[in-house]
């Protein structure tokens, strides 16, 4: 079977990294349910908040028009079994002035391909995005976030926050992109991500493109393990490694489950990334 | 202060833009075919081991397709390269014997007044041959090794078995193979176990033949403990035809060894610049990268360190300045195969007048790699609204116990920062040219002082003009 493509690298490197292409499983291209489609409309000056747990489908599309003034709040929490593999596109259009806040959590499946593309085409639009993701075992993690720059004075803002254990493997494309005329435009990009055990394979791509001079852009990826003195002195007071590792890890997840309005939902990703750390090979 | 608006590249090329009439001796047919491949490996007077060598490549060249990411460089036809051009006269060890218009050439450019101020050797390549190799009698005394490529393939031909593109060898892309089939010229450096050489070596390249393409090999092995310090340049007038300049480095740093390889390139703006440069690092090693680019039409430039040895090192810093009509795509590459390996790359990149400039770098930590530790700083600074910057870097880590940080900002010049320089009164272009210069700090520090100036007179060249 040919291999279907899911999503491209904005400009693609070296071929030997691996990372221009990301293909869909096969499992999926031959899947018997159809892709479930979910669609948006934010109208000019309202607000809209839509918190999407997805347990069962395993591709997800999501389509978002945010109108002038409007604002999303879309939250994304990938929570399917462990031995299924899934992808989830999300596709948002912020007009002037409208705000978009997106807030994912990669935490189940075998297999996760993710895209979330929001283009800032409205003067004044905003996107703040901040995602995490757990990968443990044979998990393999696949990210694709791109945020284009098309207005006036936009702001984009994109936290992502990640801990690999055992032998899971994670790729994450993180970009940024100022198109001509998106003057007065900011945009900061971090991706901070702990590594638990040899045997992980951890990839970060971001990616900052400009064709516009008037705009300030910076971004910064942090990869290692955790640190041995923050870790000492944890265990020093008493507690043993998993222990300390799940606090430093939870600490880690904070920022972004914070923003998840739903409590029962915030304690299930923490139970579950606690209880993955415990049973850690290591 | 009078405004000044012509347009840089006409002035500050003056110097590199002087053509020669072209007196070469012998020049291959256009294009690339085996009979060619055997002609110029007949001139060469070839081993034979050396003519196969030539012959698989190319025939991996015309397997190997064009890579589908980079800089566009459909321009580049090599049906119309000439791929080999030997200037007129010999080789000389000593300047007076280098033919007049060649020798003024580099008159012109100040080498052989660096080689008496500042360098222990001197190398000079005019098209496919050098024409020029010098080295001083206290550094062949110790059994420092410094001449050129051909001569290394008859006189030293067992060193240059062993590793003669062994780092990058022809099938790694199609440029690559091109060059294992066509190469001419070039250096080769021998520096014996524990000798350390103080002042640095230089060659220079320069191309004179339109519609030709140069393609040398330079080959640097330091043993155990040793030291050195090399720098090449390269120039080459403008022709309204596209030049090709795919030339190959490989550096063997060996236990304990130091070597620093430093290049301001200022290539025409007709160049298309693919050039693969490379090193392998032994335990304690270090290898340390200065490289400027400042010219050509298009390069493609990464050059990439091979931490094979525990301890090894690498430090990378660079300049890139795309003007007008310039795609330029730089950065580096590091792959750490070893316990408490270390790699610190800085770069810095400008864009003006419409030119292009990209940051393109991998950093790969392998598993066997614990203790890795990585820095990656890359600022890109655009001057105007035509001009583009990207920057594309790739970290893939394969061990937990590492130290990866990478930080790249890309903006313009703060408005802040003009008007206070200019309240206190410093006219704007200069306080323009202040920052730019305080920008490529970084690099300049590591430049020995001659180049660090010329890369300063550069950017003010490049800047004056610009504004108003």
């Amino acid at each position: 079977m040919e291999k279907e493509l899911f999503s491209t690298l904005p400009v693609p490197t070296w071929r030997w990294l691996g990372v221009n292409e990301a293909y869909l499983p096969e499992e999926l291209q031959t899947l018997p349910t159809p892709v479930r489609k979910i669609q948006i409309d934010v109208p000019a000056g309202q607000h809209v908040t839509q918190v999407i747990a997805n347990r069962t489908e395993q591709r997800t599309e999501i389509t978002a028009h945010v109108a002038e003034g409007g604002s999303l709040q879309l939250v994304q929490l990938q929570l399917l079994p462990s031995d299924k593999a899934g992808t989830c596109s999300v596709a948002v259009t912020a007009e002037k002035d409208a705000q978009v806040y997106y807030t994912g959590a990669e935490i189940g499946a075998s297999r996760v391909l993710a895209q979330v593309k929001i283009d800032l085409a409205g003067d004044n639009s905003k996107a703040d995005v901040a995602a995490l993701y757990f990968g443990d075992g044979t998990r393999s993690i696949d990210l694709n976030y791109v945020i284009t720059q098309t207005g006036k004075k936009t702001e984009a803002n994109m936290q992502v926050r990640g801990a690999l254990q055992d032998s899971a493997a994670k790729i994450f494309r993180g970009t940024l992109d100022f198109k001509a005329g998106s003057k007065g435009s900011t945009g900061r990009e971090k991706e901070e991500v702990v590594l638990l055990n040899e045997g992980i394979r951890n990839r970060s791509v971001p990616l900052m493109l400009s064709a516009e001079e008037d705009v300030n852009g910076q971004h910064a990826v942090s990869a290692g393990r955790l640190d041995n003195s923050r870790l000492f002195y944890l265990m020093s007071r008493g507690l043993d490694e998993k222990e300390a590792r799940k606090l430093v890890v939870g600490a880690l997840f904070a920022t972004v489950l914070e923003r998840v309005p739903d409590a029962d939902l915030r304690e299930e990703i923490s139970r579950e990334v606690e209880e993955r750390i415990e049973h850690g090979q290591r | 202060m009078e405004q000044q608006k012509t347009f840089v590249e006409d002035i500050e090329r003056t110097l590199y833009d002087i053509r020669n009439e072209d007196h070469s001796v012998y020049k291959t047919e256009r294009g690339l075919t085996e009979e060619i491949i055997r002609d110029i490996s007949r001139q060469k007077k070839d081993p034979a081991w050396m003519l196969d060598f030539r012959l698989q490549s190319l025939e991996k060249y015309y397997r190997i397709p064009l890579p589908v990411w980079g800089p566009d460089i459909s321009e580049l036809n090599m049906d119309d390269i000439v791929t080999y051009v030997r200037p007129g006269g010999k080789m000389a060890g000593n300047w007076q014997e280098v033919p007049e218009e060649i020798k003024a050439t580099f008159d012109r450019l100040g080498i052989p007044e660096a080689e008496r101020t500042s360098l222990s050797g001197v190398g000079a390549q005019y098209d496919s041959e050098v024409v020029y190799h010098r080295v001083q009698k206290e550094l062949s005394d110790q059994g420092v090794i410094y001449t050129d490529f051909e001569t290394a393939v008859h006189e030293y031909e067992d060193i240059v078995k062993e590793y003669f593109m062994k780092l990058v060898p022809p099938k790694d892309h199609k440029f690559a193979a091109l060059h294992g089939a066509v190469w001419s010229g070039g250096s080769f450096v021998y520096v014996p176990e524990g000798v350390h050489v103080d002042i640095p070596l230089q060659s220079y390249f320069r191309l004179n033949a339109a519609g030709a393409g140069q393609f040398e090999h330079t080959l640097i092995i330091c043993e155990k403990n040793s030291s050195l310090h090399f720098i090449e340049g390269c120039s080459a007038p403008r022709y309204n035809v596209t030049n090709l300049h795919a030339g190959c480095v490989e550096l063997y740093v060996k236990e304990g060894a130091r070597l620093r390889y430093s290049t301001i390139e200022n290539w025409s703006r007709n160049m298309m610049n693919l050039n693969t440069k490379r090193a392998l690092v032994e335990k304690d090693g270090l290898i340390e990268w200065v490289s400027g680019s400042f010219g050509s039409h298009v390069s493609c430039l990464y050059p990439s360190s091979i931490l094979h040895g525990e301890n090894a090192r690498c430090e990378f810093t660079g300049v890139t300045f795309a003007s007008r009509g310039q795609d330029l795509d730089t950065g580096a590459t590091v792959v750490m195969l070893a316990p408490n390996t270390s790699a610190n790359i800085n770069t810095r990149t400008i864009s003006k007048s419409g030119g292009a400039a990209t940051y393109r770098s991998a950093v790969k930590v392998t598993p066997g790699a614990k203790g890795a530790k990585c820095l990656v700083n890359c600022e890109s600074l655009l001057l105007d609204e035509k001009s583009r910057s990207d920057t594309l870097p790739v970290m893939d880590i394969e061990t937990d116990d590492v130290e990866i940080g990478h930080e790249a900002k890309i903006g313009r010049i703060s408005d802040e920062a003009i008007f206070y320089l200019t309240s206190r009164g410093i006219a704007e272009e200069e306080a323009q040219a202040m920052i730019v210069r305080g920008f490529v700090e970084p690099v300049a520090k590591a430049l020995p002082l001659e180049y660090a100036v010329e890369m300063n007179n550069l950017i003010n060249l490049e800047l004056v003009g610009s504004m108003g």
